[in-house]
């Protein structure tokens, strides 16, 4: 058996460990952290560009090797699974969450309040988009105040949006630039974004990835990295309930099993691998599960339903211009108390939708060469706008992820299932929440002439979070508002696991705040350590 | 020696070996075999006259180039919503081979009318209701379309705009509309 200790021991090498970590070294720089990721790293910046071009003619996985074959849970919306995690290939897109967000009990008397303040985390998004190197466009409305600046200015608004703010503003809702974590500038020792309209693979580096933050991690020697190791148990002290060691193997030597021992132990493996990895840790002091006495590790799993349309208006639009950039909308995040209840963001974005080449006209006939670019022509002289809102949606406890015994990695280790459920008020006001779409949608295309292609409800829930949430009370939460458990004095969880709702926007920089927040409490376990 | 030198002696008596994997590999790295001129004749028959006789035949060379760096068991994109682990299926160059076959005699010794309706009739054999996101071996004449026309070279042409969709081309000036299209295609 092998055996490495160290003073912070991170479970998963995500956007949260990556936060999490390189915090606890600036604040603590004497201890030492070791981060264990059942992954691969991938570090191959200079080979991302070929990565790219493959993925763009042969539709070839733009991050070769980031998964594990036989680690998936059923419920799941990515396999990716290396250093970095799903935000390797994310959008970028850096979203706040509104206080509603945060106030749903007490406001709507809807789901719970967390146990945090806007205020306060307020502070720790400036920290996140600082970190992350966010360009962005301050909103509009004074409800979204921000108590800092954007560290980079927006993204140029590209002609095609600047065609389709035009349009969608006919309505008499606002919109603006969607805040991203993509340079416009030089920053933090990478380059400004030329443009590759492929942000899930950024061949420059400009959009981030935790892959950058873990590579200057490497150079400090109280830092360690364990990748390709899965961690598959942790176990209790004999004497008091705290995790004294957790148990792995590394995927290329299986036949000797590794330990890590820590006083902390975190746990930044997402929504999915969090929960999980508590429930494979059951003993006989806790059958359920660690950190189960409420009984809701793996309750509550949660995300944010979509609806979006395909809108054909008259405007000039270049489909390709720069098609990972869009504009948003803040208008619909709150919603009167009293009033029917629908909080939602605004997307839009340029599409060629309903513009693309096509083999057969419509008549049916096969069109070849010089007819098929007449008709492609014909048909492209009108623009078309995407359009996506997504929609606040509560989990029902019974919105789980629970351990499936038939499915099984090759250790034997149950694989998750999530099973999303949405509560009983929800689903109450689903018809409400559509018709509210219909009518939006309604209402962007009587401008230029607009007309609807198509919409469509979305079959799963995005940005997906919960099964760890915070709250006050052991009793109805696993953690509190800094991720510690209730259950276990030294084990702490951190980033999407903790949330109690899924608000009604892109999750990441929350989980990135809420992460950042939590590393000043670890930290503070190490006074006098540094 | 070279890599292509090497291939150039090997492939063609691979190509004749039992073994359809290793005949498939030849068929492949020597893609189009002695159809050069087959692919051209079809090239010009589904890609536009717009880019004119040298633009048609850039294409299909580029086209064998894809071919030829196909690669059989490739990981495909997993992104977001796709969590299953698919892999690229076996080179398509046997099956265009075969469908080259076919169509030659028309190609290279029909009028302009008979080229097109042999063509035409070939995608309905193959029941081609559209133009595939990415070549997918069913027939190599909509194969050939869609590696042009689902390119960044064609929405340029198409809008007659440099668009420069799947190029990397800065943040500067990307607020106005994209330059006219020169040479073939502009207006």
């Amino acid at each position: 058996m092998r055996t490495y200790d160290s003073d912070v021991c991170i479970i998963g090498g995500g956007i949260s460990a990556a936060m999490l970590a390189l915090k606890l070294t600036e604040l603590r720089p004497g201890i030492s952290i070791t981060v264990v990721e059942a992954g691969r790293k991938l570090m191959d910046l200079e080979n991302r560009m070929r990565y790219r071009q493959r993925s763009i003619e042969y539709a070839e996985n733009p991050w070769p090797g980031d998964f594990i074959e036989d680690q998936s849970a059923k419920g799941i919306i990515s396999r990716t699974m290396a250093l970095g995690g799903s935000a390797l290939h994310w959008g970028g897109t850096c979203n706040r969450f509104s206080e509603e967000d945060l106030r749903l009990q007490s406001m709507y008397g809807l789901g719970v309040d967390w146990p945090i303040e806007w205020k306060e985390l307020e502070k720790f998004y400036c920290e996140a988009e600082r970190r992350l190197g966010v360009s962005g466009e301050p909103s509009p409305l004074p409800d979204d105040w921000r108590s800092e600046p954007y560290p980079m200015s927006a993204m140029v608004m590209t002609h095609n949006l600047k065609e389709l703010k035009a349009w969608a503003e006919k309505s008499g809702i606002p919109f603006w630039s969607t805040p991203q974590a993509k340079n416009t500038r030089p920053y933090d020792g990478r380059a400004e974004c030329i443009r590759c309209n492929t942000c899930s693979i950024c061949p420059t580096g400009a959009r981030y990835s935790p892959d950058f933050t873990f590579k200057r991690l490497m150079e400090r020697k109280s830092f360690t990295l364990h990748d390709q190791t899965l961690v598959r148990k942790l176990l209790l002290d004999d004497t008091k309930p705290a995790v004294a060691l957790a148990r792995a193997v590394h995927r290329e030597r299986p036949d000797e099993p590794v330990e890590y021992r820590a006083p902390v132990f975190v746990l930044a493996s997402g929504y999915c691998w969090s929960p999980h990895l508590l429930l494979l840790s059951q003993c006989p002091r806790f059958p359920n599960g660690l950190a189960n006495r409420s009984g809701l590790v793996g309750r509550y799993m949660c995300g944010h339903a979509f609806i979006s349309a395909m809108i054909e208006i008259d405007a000039r639009i270049y489909p390709g211009m720069n098609e990972q950039h869009g504009l948003i909308s803040r208008q619909f995040f709150r919603c009167k108390p009293g009033d029917p209840f629908v909080r939602h963001d605004l997307r839009i974005w340029e599409s060629a939708a309903g513009h693309e080449p096509r083999l057969r006209g419509s008549d049916g006939r096969v069109l070849l060469g010089d007819a098929l670019l007449a008709d492609w022509r014909q048909r492209a002289q009108r623009g078309t706008a995407r359009v996506r809102g997504y929609y606040d949606a509560h989990p029902d406890r019974e919105s789980a992820l629970t351990l499936d015994a038939t499915t099984r990695n090759r250790w034997g280790d149950s694989m998750p299932n999530i099973q999303h459920k949405l509560d009983a008020a929800t689903q109450a006001r689903q018809q409400f929440t559509t018709d509210h779409f219909q009518q939006l949608f309604q209402r962007l295309s009587k401008a230029n002439n607009g007309k609807i292609l198509s919409t469509s409800q979305g079959n799963y829930l995005d940005h997906p979070a919960g099964g760890c949430r915070m709250g006050t009370d052991p009793s109805s939460s696993v953690t509190d508002s800094f991720g510690q458990t209730h259950d276990h004095d030294n084990l702490f969880v951190v980033g999407s696991p903790t949330l109690p709702n899924a608000g009604c926007t892109n999750g990441t920089l929350t989980f990135a705040a809420l992460t950042l927040r939590s590393a000043e409490r670890i930290a503070s376990r190490f006074r006098g350590a540094a | 020696m070279r890599r292509r030198t090497l291939l150039r002696w090997v492939a063609p008596l691979a190509a004749a070996a039992r073994f359809p994997g290793v005949r498939a590999w030849a068929q492949t790295v020597t893609f189009p075999g002695g159809h050069d001129d087959t692919l051209v004749a079809l090239a010009e028959i589904v890609l536009p006259s717009e880019i004119g006789p040298a633009g048609i035949r850039e294409i299909a060379r580029r086209f064998e180039t894809w071919v030829r760096d196909y690669r059989p068991g490739a990981e495909m994109d997993h992104g977001y919503g796709f969590t299953r682990i698919r892999n690229k299926p076996q080179s398509p160059a046997p099956a265009y081979l075969r469908q080259l076959d076919s169509i030659r005699p028309a190609l290279l010794h029909g009028d302009a009318a008979s080229r097109r309706q042999a063509v035409e009739a070939a995608l309905e054999d193959a029941k081609i209701a559209d133009l595939p996101r990415t070549p997918d071996g069913r027939h190599i004449a909509a194969d050939l379309m869609t590696f042009y026309f689902r390119g960044s070279d064609a929405n340029d042409l198409c809008y007659r705009s440099s668009i420069g969709r799947d190029l990397c081309r800065g943040l500067k000036g990307s607020d106005n509309p994209p330059a006219p299209l020169s040479g073939k295609g502009a207006r």
